[in-house]
């Protein structure tokens, strides 16, 4: 699995450019009513719901600048991943304890067929651990640039 | 979304997730690319919490189908049971039926639409 396979999970209604919250549980809120405007899925509060928990169980800001909240969820019945940037910053509590820029969000059903979900995570985590890669993402302010500076690194 | 079986959704997104982090491998694959899992004893509580919520019926129902299916909740895709590939009465279909705590009449797994 490549950047452009995981890509395909995504799309411009599934982007946005600059998030608006200030903390943690603020973000994920606006990270999943994108999640619900961008496609059929309806349950806010049982997204949201396994999203707080999977941070409770560790921070998903494992990059510098990065997050990547996940989960498995019975609300969605395929993988689905929102992107956002923050040019303010959020406190993410990530290790560094500085601001979260960018976020992946990976929603997948129970089933996860093929391990779609945990190559996608793998990749994208992977992509981020290359600090030019991750400045040049986080530049970025429109879904096309987004996904061409993710596809150039 | 009846309220209930937003409980019973949520305490069944929360097992998978304790026993993904209860399975050394996957546990391990996601130590690997950074993720926390310390957290496990807290996501136990929390199911804890959300299950003496539950009223004593579902409580006690949800428990035997998780033994005997694994899973107790299973969407509902294009009119069928997940769980057993039955079809769902059409009058289940309607927004008055869904609001219920609604069983799949072959299997008794729990019916949950995405």
């Amino acid at each position: 699995m490549d950047i452009a396979d995981v890509l395909k999970h995504t799309s411009p209604d599934l982007y946005l450019p600059d998030l608006q919250a200030t903390d943690k549980e603020s973000a994920l809120s606006e990270m999943v009513d994108g999640l619900i405007a961008g496609t059929q899925i309806t349950n806010k509060e049982t997204v949201l719901q396994m999203l707080l928990s999977r941070e409770n169980l560790g921070s998903t800001a494992v990059g510098p600048g990065v997050a990547f909240p996940h989960g498995r969820t019975l609300a969605v019945q395929k993988l689905t991943i929102l992107c956002a940037n923050s040019k303010k910053g959020i406190p993410f509590d990530a290790e560094d304890g500085k601001p979260t820029h960018l976020f992946f969000m990976l929603i997948a059903p129970p089933q996860d067929s093929g391990h779609q979900y945990i190559k996608s995570l793998a990749v994208l985590t992977e992509k981020m651990q290359n600090a030019e890669l991750r400045e040049a993402v986080m530049k970025t302010d429109d879904y096309e640039s987004f996904c061409e500076a993710l596809k150039e690194g | 979304m009846n309220p209930q079986l937003q409980l019973l959704v949520a305490i069944q997104d929360l097992e998978l997730m304790i026993r993904d982090a209860e399975d050394a491998k996957k546990a391990q694959e996601f130590e690997e690319m950074g993720f926390g899992m310390g957290g496990l004893e807290e996501l136990k509580k929390a199911r804890e919490d959300l299950a003496a919520k539950l009223e004593p019926r579902h409580r006690n129902y949800y428990r035997r189908l998780t033994q005997r299916f694994g899973h107790a909740v299973v969407p509902v895709i294009k009119n069928l049971c997940t769980g057993c590939f039955a079809n769902i009465p059409a009058s289940f279909v309607s927004q008055t039926h869904r609001d219920r705590v609604l069983t799949c009449e072959n299997c008794g797994r729990i019916l949950y639409w995405p």
